[in-house]
C-alpha cells in the first residue's frame, strides 16, 4: 500500500471517520441529490427487515438493491448505527486506495509525489464523500468500479472480472464498462496519450474473458436469485434502470423527462435514452484504443451525464479521475468554466430542492433547470476530457499553426 | 305438514342461534366499552360576526383544539366560523386568537382547517351540513360524512335567546330547526349518538324541542337568563371567551385520550356561581347512562383496539385445533400457552385463518436464513478463490 513515512492516507480516512461519526449524516440520509431509489440506505434497511420478517422485499417498490446486498447485509455484515458508516468509510478508503494504485501503475513507478493528492481528492471531494455519509450504496458501486479498473491495470484478469461482474449486479448501466475494462486487461495501463498506435494486442484474447466474465455474472446471478427463491428480483433492480418506475428526484437528466411523458411514448424513449448510453462505448474504445484506461474514464463520464438513477457519486468518481491524467490539463480548452458551472450548480441543487420540496415556494421547474446545469457542467467536463485526450496526440504547436476538425 | 313446519321453525332457530353466535363476539368487541360508535365527528359553529364578538369565535376555536387534541382529525371537523377574528386589522395579536388575558395559548395556531368562513356561514348551510343535502360541488372537507355509527359533537355558540340563535346579524334558526334537522338525521341514519352543546343567552331553551333518539344536549342557561362572558382582556380590547365555555374547556384541559371521564363528571363540574348563569343538561333521549358515557366518546376520537398475539408466537401444531375451534367462536385459545389473549376477544379464529394463508414467498424462515448465508458464501467463496489465484 504506502510506506510506513506516509501519513496522509491514514490521516485522511480517520478524518473521514470522524466526519461520519458526527450527527451531520442524519440530515443527509434522505437527501434526494446524494441517494436515489436505487442505492438509498434507508430503502435498503427496510428491504432487510421486511425480507427477515418473510416479506418479499421486491414485491413492493420500495426496494431496488442488489439481492446479493440483502444476503450480504443481513448475514456476513450487519447495518447498525455504528457499523455502518465504517463499512462506507472503508469502501471509500478502498476505492482511494485503488485510484493510487491505478495511478502508480500508469506511471510505472511505486510511490510518487502525487500519491497523496490523489488520495485527497478522492476522499475529500464533497461528490463522492456526502453520499458517503449519507450511506448511498453508490460508494460501494464506486469501490467496485475502481477495483475492477485497478485490476485490470494490474493484469489480474480474475479479480477484474469478478469486480465488474459484481458491480453490473449492483448496476446494470455499469454494462458501458465492460468492453474498456476487457481491453484494458489485454493492453497495458501506461499512458500513450500522446501516441495513438492501433491497440497492439490481439482481439482474440478478449474471447476467453467474455467467458469468464459470463460465466461469474451468470454464478452471481444464481446466487441473486438463490437469495429471493424467484426472478421478481430482476424486473425491480436491473429493470428499474431500464422502464424507470421511480420518478423519484434525482440531479440526473431523465426523471423530468419521463414526468411529462405521455404513456404513448414512454416505450419509446426508454429504449431511446438506454440505447443512447450504448452507442458511446464502441466509437470511444475505438478511438482510444491506445489507451484504454482513458476511454474507461470517458465512459464513466459518459455515465455520470446520462445515468438513468444517478447520484452525486458518479460525476463525483469521474471528477476526481481526471487527477490520474495530469498530461492533459495544459489541453484542457475551457476548466475554468467547467469548474465554474459545476461550482453553481452545486450550489443550486441543494437550494432548489430546498425550494420545492421543504418550502414550496418553487416549484419542479426549479430542480430541473439545476439539474440541466449540473448536466451541463459534467457535459463540458466530459467533452473537454475527449477534446483534450486526443488534442494531445497532436503535441506542441508550431508557429503560425492551429488546430482544426475535418 | 305441522311436523314440517315445526320443522322449518327448528331450523330457523338454529341458524339464528348460530348467527347471533357469530353476531355475539363483534358486538361484544363494540359494546365493550358501552359505546357503539366507530367514529367520532365535530360540528363546531360560531354564528356571530364583527369584531367585538371576539369571544364567540375564541369559544369556537377553543372547541375545535379540543376535539383536535383528544383526537379527532381535521377531515372530521366541520368547523364555521362567521368572522375571522386572527386577520382583522382590529387585531393587535395578528393571526393570533387568545382565551385568555394570559395570552399563553393561540388558538388560531399554525394547524387549522376553518371549512366555512365569513359569509358562508348561514342557517341555510348549516342545516344542508347536518342534513346532508349539499350541492353536489360542495367538497368533501364541506360535508359531514357521518354513517350510522358516528357519534357527532356539535357545539353552536353566538347571540341567541328564547328558541332562537342568531346567525351573523341577519338571520336566526330556531330550536325546531335544529330538531327537525336532527331528526332527518336520525331517519337517514346519520349518527349513533348526538352531543348538543349551546353557549348563548338562554341557551337550553335551543335544546328543548329535541324529539329524536340518542341526543344528548346541553347548555349554558336557562330561559330569560343571560350567558356571561368570562374575561376581558385589555390589550385586545374585548372580552375573550364566555364564561361558560371557558369552565367547559377548563375542565377539558385534564381530558386526555386515554381519560375514562364520565359526561355524568364533567356535569357535576358546573357551578353556576362561577358561570354566573344554570347550565342545564337534557339526557331523557340519551339511552345510555351518564355515568357510563365517556366523555372521549364525543370529544374525542378514541379508537377501539384489540391486541392480538403474534401469530409466529403461537405453536403450529395447534392448527388442528384451530380450524375446529374456528366454527365455534366461543371457546377460548387454549393452545396458546406463551403469550395471553388480551381482551375478550377470542384470536384463535385470526390465528387459524392466518395458518391457512398461503405460505410466505420467501419460504419458512430457516430456509430463508440457509438461502442468506448460502448466497453470501458463495460470493465470498469466489472472492476468495479469485484472490488466492495468481
Amino acid at each position: 500500500m504506502d510506506s510506513d513515512t506516509d501519513y496522509a492516507f491514514p490521516a485522511l480516512v480517520a478524518a473521514r471517520l470522524l466526519l461520519a461519526s458526527a450527527p451531520l449524516p442524519d440530515a443527509l440520509k434522505y437527501d434526494q441529490q446524494l441517494s436515489s431509489p436505487l442505492t438509498s440506505y434507508s430503502r435498503l434497511r427496510e428491504g432487510i427487515y421486511l425480507f427477515q420478517h418473510g416479506v418479499d422485499p421486491y414485491s413492493g417498490g420500495a426496494f431496488r438493491h442488489s439481492p446479493l446486498l440483502l444476503s450480504l447485509f443481513s448475514t456476513v455484515l450487519p447495518l447498525t448505527p455504528y457499523t455502518s458508516p465504517l463499512l462506507w468509510t472503508a469502501a471509500d478508503a478502498v476505492a482511494a486506495w485503488a485510484l493510487v494504485r491505478i495511478w502508480r501503475l500508469r506511471t510505472g513507478a511505486k510511490k510518487t509525489s502525487r500519491d497523496r493528492q490523489i488520495a485527497a481528492l478522492y476522499l475529500l471531494n464533497p461528490y463522492i464523500f456526502l453520499p458517503s455519509l449519507a450511506l448511498s450504496t453508490s460508494s460501494i458501486e464506486n469501490m467496485l468500479c475502481l477495483l475492477a479498473l485497478m485490476f485490470a491495470c494490474r493484469g489480474r484478469t480474475s479479480a477484474s472480472l469478478l469486480s465488474l461482474a459484481t458491480l453490473l449486479q449492483l448496476s446494470l448501466p455499469s454494462i458501458l464498462l465492460l468492453a474498456p475494462v476487457l481491453l484494458l486487461n489485454i493492453t497495458r495501463p501506461v499512458s500513450r496519450l500522446a501516441l495513438p498506435q492501433p491497440m497492439d494486442a490481439p482481439l482474440k484474447r478478449v474471447i476467453p474473458l467474455i467467458v469468464e466474465f459470463l460465466g461469474y455474472s451468470a454464478l452471481l446471478t444464481f446466487a441473486s436469485t438463490l437469495v429471493c427463491g424467484n426472478w421478481s428480483w430482476v424486473e425491480k433492480t436491473w429493470g428499474a434502470s431500464l422502464t424507470l418506475p421511480d420518478l423519484t428526484p434525482n440531479p440526473g437528466l431523465w426523471w423530468y423527462f419521463f414526468t411529462e411523458m405521455f404513456d404513448h411514448f414512454r416505450p419509446f424513449f426508454l429504449m431511446v435514452f438506454s440505447v443512447h448510453l450504448l452507442i458511446y462505448v464502441a466509437p470511444l474504445c475505438i478511438k482510444f484504443q491506445h489507451d484504454m484506461l482513458y476511454a474507461a474514464f470517458l465512459l464513466i463520464g459518459v455515465l455520470a451525464v446520462f445515468k438513468p438513477y444517478p447520484t452525486l457519486s458518479d460525476p463525483g468518481l469521474f471528477l476526481s479521475m481526471f487527477s490520474i491524467f495530469p498530461e492533459i490539463y495544459p489541453y484542457l480548452r475551457h476548466p475554468i468554466v467547467t469548474a465554474l458551472i459545476h461550482l453553481h450548480a452545486s450550489l443550486l441543487l441543494p437550494l432548489f430542492n430546498s425550494l420545492w420540496l421543504r418550502q414550496g415556494t418553487g416549484n419542479a421547474n426549479f430542480f430541473y433547470a439545476s439539474t440541466l446545469v449540473f448536466g451541463m457542467g459534467n457535459g463540458a467536463a466530459l467533452l473537454d476530457a475527449i477534446w483534450a485526450g486526443l488534442r494531445i496526440a497532436i503535441g506542441e504547436l508550431k508557429e503560425g499553426y492551429e488546430v482544426a476538425q475535418e | 305438514m305441522i311436523v314440517l313446519s315445526r320443522l322449518i321453525f327448528l331450523v330457523l332457530v338454529c341458524v339464528a342461534c348460530l348467527v347471533k353466535a357469530q353476531y355475539e363476539p363483534v358486538t361484544d368487541f363494540f359494546g365493550r366499552q358501552g359505546s357503539s360508535h366507530t367514529n367520532n365527528w365535530a360540528v363546531l359553529v360560531c354564528s356571530s360576526r364583527y369584531w367585538f364578538n371576539y369571544r364567540h369565535m375564541a369559544n369556537a376555536l377553543g372547541m375545535y383544539r379540543t376535539v383536535k387534541r383528544l383526537g379527532i382529525p381535521d377531515s372530521n371537523i366541520i368547523l364555521m366560523l362567521a368572522d375571522d377574528a386572527a386577520c382583522n386589522p382590529r387585531n393587535k395579536f395578528p393571526g393570533c386568537v387568545y382565551s385568555s388575558s394570559a395570552k399563553t395559548l393561540d388558538l388560531y395556531g399554525d394547524n387549522i382547517e376553518v371549512d366555512y368562513r365569513g359569509y358562508e356561514v348561514t342557517v341555510e348551510n348549516f342545516l344542508r351540513v347536518l342534513t346532508g343535502r349539499v350541492e353536489p360541488s360542495v367538497p368533501r372537507s364541506k360535508r359531514l360524512l357521518t354513517d350510522d355509527r358516528s357519534n357527532i359533537f356539535i357545539y353552536m355558540t353566538g347571540h341567541g335567546g328564547n328558541e332562537f340563535l342568531k346567525f351573523q346579524d341577519s338571520e336566526e334558526i330556531s330550536a325546531f330547526d335544529i330538531a327537525d334537522a336532527v331528526a332527518q338525521m336520525w331517519e337517514k341514519k346519520r349518527y349513533n349518538e348526538l352531543f348538543f352543546m349551546i353557549d348563548t343567552c338562554q341557551a337550553n331553551t335551543m335544546y328543548s324541542k329535541f324529539y329524536s333518539p340518542n341526543v344528548l344536549a346541553t347548555g349554558s342557561s336557562v330561559i330569560h337568563e343571560n350567558s356571561y362572558s368570562h374575561e376581558n382582556d385589555r390589550d385586545i380590547g374585548v372580552a375573550v371567551i364566555d364564561s361558560y365555555t371557558h369552565y367547559v374547556l377548563e375542565y377539558m384541559e385534564g381530558i386526555n385520550k386515554t381519560s375514562q371521564a364520565t359526561m355524568q363528571d364533567l356535569f357535576d363540574t358546573y357551578d353556576p356561581d362561577k358561570i354566573n348563569s344554570h347550565p342545564g343538561v337534557r339526557s331523557d333521549l340519551f339511552p345510555r347512562s351518564l355515568r357510563h358515557t365517556l366523555v372521549t366518546d364525543f370529544f374525542g376520537g378514541v379508537a377501539q383496539a384489540e391486541v392480538l398475539p403474534s401469530v409466529y408466537a403461537a405453536p403450529f401444531s395447534n392448527i388442528s385445533g384451530a380450524t375446529a375451534a374456528e366454527a365455534d367462536p366461543e371457546v377460548e385459545g387454549e393452545g396458546i400457552t406463551e403469550l395471553e389473549a388480551v381482551g375478550v376477544l377470542d384470536s384463535q379464529p385470526f390465528i387459524a385463518a392466518l395458518a391457512r394463508a398461503p405460505e410466505s414467498a420467501l419460504g419458512a424462515p430457516l430456509a430463508r436464513n440457509t438461502r442468506t448465508w448460502a448466497t453470501s458464501g458463495i460470493v465470498l467463496l469466489l472472492v476468495g478463490w479469485i484472490a488466492s489465484r495468481k
